[in-house]
């Protein structure tokens, strides 16, 4: 038995997990299989327009009956520093002279945009049961709109600060993403990355800071880290990197096997791929320019220079480029199908759960 | 309900906690209240001081308690005839971090005493159990003090798998009340070692103000870096570095360190003059992740009996405390 339900009655789902939504990792295919296995299942609509959101929730919605999330991210969008941009451009020309492509060529706009009124209007229209955001929360005319809807609102905290925050801003779930995390921090009250405390001293202090349940994200990945998080006073836990090497995941061809052979301490944390702090497996990029480069003009207008550059390499087989994206539990990660791994997960958390009782 | 794990058995205490052991200012007022509340006090040989181990090991002779003593390995390496003032104190164990055990494994053996090894990943857990250690620590970054980057949630049941049942693992870092316990026990540990939650006890030998700078803390105020170790001289091996409270100091210098070794001397001075002068807006507060979870300085028996309580009412599969106490 779970020995905390209150995400369970929040959600309605069978297991207290959420597949945490990996824009470019992933789309319908995993979050319907770890649906089916009894996890939320979580869209990340981040990096997509309205009508492939439209279409991508439709498609979940005819192949499994069960609750779902629409993931957004809210960041306050800067405008390029025309001067720092060709800076960078110039820091990566050699790479594009390796590639045989144009440094001078028009980029394309960049395809991350923050949660803006016509995706408002859609979750209206689809009713999401869940919608959880990334860098803090949207405005509040907007997440009034959210919250009529119907939709449970949930966002991650990185630092007690930050979950305060969300909590008297209208969250009904917090995410207390520790360091070990994958993908991007979800830091939105500080920028010292240095500071970012671990899933373990984090939890239990969010955990006192809030009364919404909490959930726990971050180097968990197995029955015995579920349980942990339980222990530490999370309600439930939200689970990506286990899921990379799922067969449902879009992680395709070099980048699958980069993460499959990674080593178990092989993750650092980034800002070259997108002028945002994130949690990847070392790539050719990040070696030479990074890990954390002064340079990186801001989210997400680094990432714009690195797309011609990503394309050219990936043609070639390579990975120099892409985002690896992947938590410090990436040797705990299986190849299985998601709904068989999130079933797995869930059991060997209750056994160790009532091992531990006995 | 006592809490019998594999660590307890080995080492012959009640409760599956241990005291780490925090150079210098874990001493034997400190050891010797955790090893009487059933816990296991280790006295913190640091660096290897003579004239301190002497006089602090004679306060612990004939404690009735099992109790160990500890070691930065790499400095012990300097000056190995301090191991024989230690074991002549007859301790339970000798725990060795940072560096190579072997060289000391034959003496400790001889004299009848555990080893047990911190380790921070599992190069280190692997040469550890090669030298025959009889327990490891598992250290994540969370830690106070010295450490390096995995985290503790990373490090546990990866040393755990490792050391396959052949020796009992504990976990360190980022523990500061019994949810940390219980959960550490949820990953495979069979017990914890605690730092930064016995800094903040009455027995502790460390200052009054550095025990309120820790009650004070929140989460994420801490940093690990190695500035203090710069500017007090102090080399250490790579992958380490320290965990400290920031202050005003750590603020100054953060993402300056090549400059503050270029200026070592004026810094190392003005650090000098701080640290004895109590002043810890310069000086470090070694500390770890867990202060957001520690706001008051009991003495060292009312901790080990709070984490107990607590990890055997999740085990029990109630509310933790803290969530009971505010519901």
């Amino acid at each position: 038995m779970w020995p905390d339900r209150r995400l369970l009655d929040l959600f309605k789902t069978e297991f207290p997990i959420v597949l945490a939504p990996m824009a470019g990792a992933m789309d319908t295919d995993l979050a319907i299989a770890a649906a089916q296995g009894g996890a939320l299942g979580s869209l990340p609509c981040a990096m997509i327009s309205v009508d492939k959101a439209r279409e991508q929730i439709n498609i979940i919605r005819q192949r499994v009956s069960a609750p779902v999330n629409m993931n957004f991210s809210c960041q306050k969008m800067v405008d390029a520093d025309p001067a720092r941009v060709a800076a960078w451009k110039q820091r990566l020309a050699p790479y594009y002279e390796e590639l045989g492509l144009d440094p001078a060529a028009r980029l394309p706009a960049t395809n991350r945009a923050p949660f803006d009124a016509a995706m408002c209007e859609l979750v209206e229209e689809l009713k999401p049961e869940v919608v959880s955001f990334h860098y803090g929360l949207p405005d509040q005319a907007l997440l009034k709109r959210v919250k009529a809807a119907g939709c449970v609102v949930m966002s991650s905290a990185t630092i007690v600060r930050e979950a305060i925050w969300l909590e008297q801003h209208g969250c009904d779930a917090i995410i207390a993403q520790g360091a070990e995390a994958g993908g991007h921090r979800g830091m939105f009250l500080t920028d010292d990355i240095a500071e970012q405390p671990g899933t373990f001293a984090l939890v239990p202090q969010v955990v006192d800071a809030v009364k919404v349940p909490v959930v726990a994200a971050g180097g968990i990945a197995d029955g015995r880290g579920i349980a942990a998080a339980f222990a530490l006073g999370a309600s439930g836990v939200q689970i990506g990197t286990a899921y990379l090497r799922c067969p449902e995941s879009r992680v395709a061809g070099p980048a699958r096997i980069a993460l499959a052979e990674a080593r178990d301490d092989a993750t650092v944390i980034t800002n070259v791929m997108t002028g945002r702090p994130a949690r990847g497996v070392p790539n050719r990029m990040m070696r030479e320019v990074g890990p954390i480069s002064p340079d990186a003009p801001a989210f997400p207008h680094a990432a714009t220079a690195l797309g011609p550059l990503k394309a050219a390499a990936e043609k070639l087989g390579k990975v120099d480029f892409t985002n690896l994206w992947a938590g410090q539990a990436l040797w705990l990660g299986r190849e299985m199908p998601a709904a068989e791994l999130t079933r797995a997960l869930a059991a060997s958390a209750l056994a160790r759960l009532s091992q531990m009782a006995g | 309900m006592p809490i019998v794990t594999p660590l307890t058995a080995l080492l012959g205490i009640r409760h599956p906690i241990l005291q780490a052991p925090m150079d210098v200012i874990a001493g034997a007022r400190l050891t010797a209240a955790v090893s009487s509340a059933g816990g296991f006090g280790i006295l913190g040989g640091g660096y290897g001081e003579k004239a301190w181990l002497e006089a602090e090991t004679k306060k612990l002779k004939g404690t009735p308690a099992p109790f160990g003593i500890g070691f930065i390995t790499w400095s012990l390496a300097k000056q190995p005839e301090l191991l024989d003032v230690a074991l002549d104190a007859r301790p339970g164990a000798i725990m060795l971090s940072f560096g190579d055990p072997k060289p000391f494994v034959p003496r400790i053996k001889a004299a009848g005493a555990l080893l047990i090894c911190q380790v921070q990943d599992e190069g280190m857990a692997q040469q550890a159990l090669d030298a025959g250690a009889d327990i490891l620590i598992a250290q994540g970054t969370e830690a106070g003090g010295h450490g390096a980057s995995r985290t503790t949630i990373d490090i546990v049941p990866s040393i755990v798998d490792l050391a396959a049942g052949r020796v009992p693992v504990a976990a360190a870092g980022g523990i500061g009340d019994g949810r940390g316990l219980a959960a550490m026990m949820m990953l495979g540990a069979a017990g914890v070692l605690l730092g930064t939650r016995f800094y903040a006890s009455q027995e502790c030998d460390g200052a009054e103000e550095a025990k309120k700078r820790i009650c004070a803390a929140t989460g994420g105020s801490t940093v690990r870096s190695i500035i203090f170790d710069l500017s007090r001289n102090n080399v250490w091996p790579a992958p380490f570095n320290g965990r400290c409270l920031i202050n005003d100091h750590a603020r100054r210098w953060a993402g300056r360190e090549l400059e503050l070794l270029q200026n070592v001397k004026t810094v190392a001075a003005e650090y000098a003059d701080a640290k004895a002068a109590g002043n810890f807006d310069i000086a470090a507060v070694i500390a770890g992740e867990a202060v957001g979870l520690i706001h008051d300085i009991p003495p060292a028996a009312e901790i080990v009996d709070r984490f107990v309580a607590e990890a055997d009412q999740i085990f029990l599969g109630r509310r933790n405390s803290s969530a009971a106490s505010r519901a």
